[in-house]
């Protein structure tokens, strides 16, 4: 056979093949095509009436995500809305912006930033609060934090709360930015950057920072709840528009949050029960690894008190200027809407939900 | 006549010798062809547990994790999975980039105009990595499959055009005057002449751009999809302690290109392709 035949034959053959392959295996990837397809052909006016989709990060600051999707599945068949897994800040805020995803978790500087820059984001409830964590070598001399005086230390990213947890931390100590060195970097990178002491101290939310105590290189310098009692480092954000147009599905998603949040501060064995579900079903991680980070100690990262107090973001808001990262010019009215959170905090119970055992 | 009719059935010596034996001799090393690569992996296998056994990392997995962690993807029913998904989005994205690229880049080869005004433009793009393309991917192609499609169409078309204009190019101007001489039609001076004769730069182009296409799989499957083997590496970063599956990723997308590259090769056994390795 001569080579266009050959080639023709056998590209257009394996282009079926594949394809049918990708379409039977990854039945989910045919979905999103399909749904990109209708969205280029519905009018930009039109209210969508399809689940809408939310953004969130494989880490406990957003683990009410899909605690919520997979009750909310067990409970009445089907969920409310679609949880979108992301792998980096980064991907989660392009993703937002281009309009994917209409409702995301995000940090709480970021999301004030992006306000400032005119994006239409409201933040209608808050993710979790505390679950961050400072951690050191288990070999360093570092127990204080007088000790990390010209020391090197991650953290993930400019507008992470953790970064102004460090300013805040830096205050209390009557010292200044300028003594230590920060360097951003991906969360899931802080482990082995720890373990190989090519950084002196990590700093970011769980799990990554209770992956280095589990595994036995990594010593907790303070958690969060020890420095900046009730900090809050992830929101729940969704675009004006969706508010608009959708409130009663942006209520019950809030609700969920809520729901999910008393649930999992209820009791230790609802945790465990998510830690299993969660690590199994959304997070792909070792189920140890966040029922560590869910219990030891309990109140390393909590579910609870998560409406959007103005004076928590009058604080965010001044270490933002202070760090360099906010203008000062949006404001607690500007970029949030308390109205979901009062309902829900109203109305919301915990899921009477039991979980699979561990 | 009837020895021209007769030569394309000769099954291809792999020699251009004339004076060469009719019948093939087989070589008494062959089996060296296989064993020394494999000595060399053997060896380098032995060099890595070594390596991760005398530091006594706890981090780095041992060659041994890894072929655990790459059985228990294949327990799981992920391997295959990922393997497919991967190979769906380079297929599409390598596919359209040899269907946009060869045509454009014969067209850029053949009109000296055209090759001027776009030439600039097209080396400007051509050093900007995928990586970088990811917001603009997400923008226009949401988180579905096209994102990473786009992302490794954007990697392998600018090699897969610049090899087809040089080809071009670079065609030894005989054929062309051979060709008048025979008074042959624009159209029939195309398909008989120019791309016979620049087949096999286009064909190397293609094998360079296939490698390209696959070594992006992992920044393509950055966005959010959530199968492919760049996600597994990805994945496997967010997951905790689970570096032998990022090297199992590693381990599997060598072993897939390996296998890529030596299908390509095949192509290169054809007489419409031999002919410009045996000219060089």
């Amino acid at each position: 056979m001569s080579l266009r035949n050959t080639l023709l034959l056998c590209f257009s053959g394996w282009l079926i093949v594949i394809t049918a392959l990708h379409a039977r295996m990854n039945p989910e990837s045919m979905r999103g095509m399909e749904e990109l397809l209708r969205s280029f052909r519905r009018q930009k006016d039109t209210v969508s009436t399809e689940k809408f989709k939310i953004g969130f990060l494989p880490v406990t600051c957003h683990l009410t995500c899909p605690v919520t999707d997979f009750i909310n599945q067990q409970v009445t068949g089907q969920s409310t809305f679609q949880p979108v897994r992301f792998n980096s800040w980064p991907e989660l805020k392009e993703s937002y912006l281009a309009g994917h995803t209409p409702a995301t978790f995000i940090l709480a500087p970021m999301a004030i930033a992006l306000r400032e820059q005119g994006v239409r984001i409201k933040i209608v409830y808050l993710g979790h609060r505390d679950g961050s964590a400072v951690m050191v070598h288990k070999d360093s001399q570092i127990f204080r934090m007088e000790d990390l005086r010209g020391k090197r230390v991650a953290i993930p990213n400019r507008y992470s709360n953790q970064r102004l947890l460090f300013f805040r931390a830096l205050k209390q100590a009557h010292m200044t930015i300028d003594e230590i060195e920060l360097l951003e970097m991906p969360p899931p990178d802080m482990p082995a950057a720890l373990y190989s002491k090519s950084v002196d101290a990590i700093c970011s939310g769980e799990p990554f920072m209770g992956q280095t105590e589990l595994d036995g290189y990594g010593r907790v310098l303070w958690l969060t709840k020890d420095v900046w009692p009730n900090f809050i480092s992830c929101v729940l954000a969704v675009r004006d528009d969706v508010i608009q147009t959708r409130r009663s599905d942006v209520q019950a998603l809030v609700d969920g949050i809520a729901k999910s949040g008393k649930w999992l501060d209820n009791s230790m064995e609802h945790r465990m029960s998510a830690a299993q579900f969660v690590s199994k079903n959304y997070y792909m991680q070792d189920p140890r690894l966040l029922s560590f980070v869910l219990s030891k100690p309990p109140d390393r990262v909590k579910y609870t008190r998560l409406t959007p107090l103005k004076p928590d973001f009058e604080e965010i808001e001044q270490l933002g200027k202070e760090s360099g990262i906010l203008q000062g010019t949006a404001h607690f009215e500007d970029y949030v809407d308390p109205s979901f959170a009062d309902v829900a905090t109203e109305h919301a119970e915990a899921w009477n939900f039991e979980g699979p055992k561990p | 006549m009837s020895t021209t009719l007769a030569e394309p059935s000769k099954p291809p010596t792999g020699q251009d010798d004339p004076a060469a034996p009719p019948t093939k001799r087989r070589d008494p090393h062959s089996w060296l062809k296989i064993a020394l690569p494999l000595a060399v992996v053997a060896l380098f296998l032995f060099a890595w547990d070594t390596a991760v056994r005398i530091s006594a990392s706890e981090v780095f997995p041992r060659p041994l994790d890894v072929a655990r962690g790459i059985r228990e993807l294949m327990q799981k029913g992920l391997l295959a999975r990922y393997i497919v998904a991967s190979l769906f989005r380079v297929t599409w994205g390598f596919g359209l980039a040899v269907v946009v690229g060869v045509p454009f880049g014969l067209f850029l080869g053949w009109f000296g105009r055209a090759y001027q005004a776009f030439n600039p433009m097209i080396q400007i793009f051509r050093p900007i990595s995928p990586i970088a393309w990811i917001p603009v991917a997400i923008l226009w192609f949401g988180i579905t499959d096209l994102a990473p499609i786009f992302l490794i169409f954007l990697a392998s078309v600018f090699p897969i055009t610049v090899s087809a204009t040089a080809a071009v190019q670079n065609m030894q101007p005989v054929y062309l005057r051979a060709a008048q001489n025979f008074g042959l039609s624009r159209v029939q001076l195309f398909r008989r002449v120019i791309f016979p004769a620049c087949l096999p730069q286009i064909i190397t182009g293609i094998r360079i751009a296939l490698g390209v296409a696959w070594l992006v799989v992992v920044a393509a499957e950055m966005i959010a999809v959530n199968s492919g083997l760049g996600y597994l590496i990805i994945d496997a970063r967010n997951a905790g302690k689970r570096y032998d599956l990022v090297v199992a990723g590693m381990v599997m997308i060598g072993l897939i290109g390996l296998l890529l590259d030596l299908l390509v090769r095949r192509l290169e056994t054809f007489d419409e392709v031999r002919w410009g390795y045996a000219n060089q």
